[in-house]
């Protein structure tokens, strides 16, 4: 734990890079109104399937929109509905695993068989299975998301509690006269949500697949929305004649998994106190 | 007036009993020696006057604080004696704070939940606390892995007496640590046993511990009581054949002649 301690308030500049680049493209996304002069839904039959131009640096798609404003507004989808999908999974399955980890007795076992069941289900089965009852929209895809994440989330914070309640520290707290709530803010807290921050930023990538390949099969993002995965599928038809059309929504999600994935690895490592031991 | 009052105290899970109803008084004051081997339930019934059982064990019997039965008190009033009445100071000193905040830390959050009084009054408090353990105020600055084992045990002891506690639990407090550090570690608690009058029930496996700081002696065996009385009185003539083992069990250093 004490490695724990000295790296988190000695934060790496590599780590730093990626976060910074993780918020510039964040804010890139947020503000693209200011610097694009193109509507991202503004079909103009003129301009079908152009190749990079000035105008439009990008080219055009089959219904003549700016790719680039597309990308760019489809960073603002694809990432926010990840984000929004990963911090109700969070929001849902930290508390529970709270509960059960830091009550033990009958109350953990009951809630962690009910996140057992829920595991037992394969996140595209059950995204399929909910576009077919509810219809096929990006509001089910992340219902269905959420379904099953939330899961690990519960299952991550109740295995820190239960080996943190352990320790000394929580019975010095509990004999010292702290409330519940105290302990769990103060002496808990800390703990667990660094390990959220390194499984949230591995699951960052992993829910922009998720939407992008769902969206891609038409169960995600509805036309005309600029999600990536939809895009790609717009552009299949266009493949041969037009191949950029599918790189550049294809690189747009290798960029942002890449960046997500290779900062969680970089938390996950810095978090690892037997790894720290070693070097 | 007796300070811990135990009645027929039984913990254990529901099939199986670990501690078979011992029964036994601190008074004020004294130092009470509670000795065993490993697995004897010596630290079970020290987990269970505190309430810090883990969930699926139970206590049973009557264990009374200054009076009050500790075992039925709604939880408000179980963490004010708790912050107040008794103070525990444990095995493990590695992780007898929490890692990623400062010592001074613990002592101001301590006070703050028990104590209404301004922030430079707690702080003097910190550092008094710690001066009266031997260690340096600046120490409050620094984070649990920046001491030595003994410099925690140390603010442990410091930190447990805050409060200036009735009762102090301690549960094989020199175990791990060295034998000189344990040494200092018990003086420590003996002078400020004397200083500030509380109780201090004292578990252990080794009895020379006991037998040079108790006042009375206390021998537990898988879950029973076998022999309780007198320090002198019990190192000198011991009834029971497992006390007598233990007694003969204390390494002694002999001077050898032919080194």
């Amino acid at each position: 734990m004490t490695a724990l301690t000295k790296k988190i308030r000695k934060p790496n500049w590599k780590a730093s890079m990626l976060i910074l680049l993780l918020c510039l493209l964040a804010l890139l996304a947020a503000y693209t109104f200011l610097f694009l002069k193109h509507d991202a839904d503004a079909v103009d039959l003129n301009s079908q399937l152009m190749p990079m131009s000035f105008d439009h640096p990008f080219g055009t798609d089959h219904l003549g929109r700016d790719v680039l404003t597309r990308i760019l507004l489809g960073a603002q989808l694809t990432v926010g509905y990840a984000f929004m999908a990963l911090l109700a999974a969070i929001a849902i399955g930290l508390p529970i695993g709270l509960i059960a980890g830091y009550k033990g007795g009958r109350l953990e076992r009951i809630l962690m068989r009910i996140a057992d069941t829920f595991l037992a289900f394969p996140d595209t089965i059950v995204a399929i299975v909910l576009s077919g009852l509810l219809g096929p929209g990006i509001e089910n895809l992340l219902l269905a998301i959420v379904f099953v994440k939330w899961v690990n989330y519960a299952r991550l914070v109740r295995s820190t509690v239960v080996s943190e309640r352990q320790k000394e520290y929580i019975s010095m707290a509990k004999i010292n006269g702290l409330g519940d709530g105290q302990i769990i803010r103060k002496h808990l807290f800390p703990h667990i949500i660094g390990n959220v921050l390194v499984l949230a930023s591995l699951d960052l990538g992993k829910i922009i697949l998720l939407i992008s390949s769902l969206s891609y099969i038409g169960l995600g993002a509805q036309p005309p929305a600029p999600e990536w995965g939809a895009m790609l599928n717009d552009a299949r038809p266009y493949f041969q004649s037009m191949p950029a059309l599918m790189i550049y929504p294809g690189l747009a999600i290798v960029t942002v998994v890449l960046i997500s994935n290779v900062l969680g690895d970089y938390l996950r490592d810095k978090f690892d106190v037997k790894k720290e031991v070693q070097s | 007036m007796s300070v811990l009052e135990v009645k027929k105290l039984t913990v254990g899970t529901k099939s199986q009993p670990f501690v078979k109803g011992i029964s036994f008084e601190v008074q004020r004051g004294e130092w009470l020696a509670v000795v065993g081997q490993s697995g004897s339930g010596k630290s079970m019934a020290a987990s269970a006057i505190g309430g810090l059982l883990k969930p699926n064990l139970s206590a049973g019997g009557m264990v009374r604080f200054n009076g009050n039965d500790i075992l039925e008190m709604p939880s408000k009033k179980m963490r004010e004696i708790r912050g107040k009445g008794i103070a525990y100071i444990f095995q493990d000193y590695q992780s007898s704070f929490t890692p990623f905040l400062t010592i001074g830390k613990h002592f101001d959050e301590y006070q703050r939940t028990h104590l209404s009084m301004k922030k430079s009054q707690r702080i003097e408090n910190t550092q008094q606390a710690l001066l009266s353990v031997g260690l340096a105020a600046e120490l409050s600055t620094r984070y649990p892995f920046q001491l030595s084992g003994g410099q925690l045990q140390r603010a442990a002891i410091a930190l447990a007496l805050l409060m200036k506690p009735d009762l102090v639990i301690a549960d094989e407090p020199t175990t791990a640590l060295d034998s000189i550090s344990s040494f200092r570690i018990l003086q420590l608690l003996a002078k400020l046993k004397e200083e500030s009058g509380c109780a201090i029930l004292y578990i252990t496996h080794d009895l020379r511990h006991a037998a040079n700081y108790a006042d009375n002696i206390l021998v537990m065996k898988e879950g029973h009581i076998v022999e309780q009385g007198e320090q002198a009185q019990i190192l000198a003539c011991p009834e029971h054949t497992y006390t007598r083992s233990l007694i003969e069990a204390v390494p002694i250093l002999k001077q050898t002649s032919n080194l």
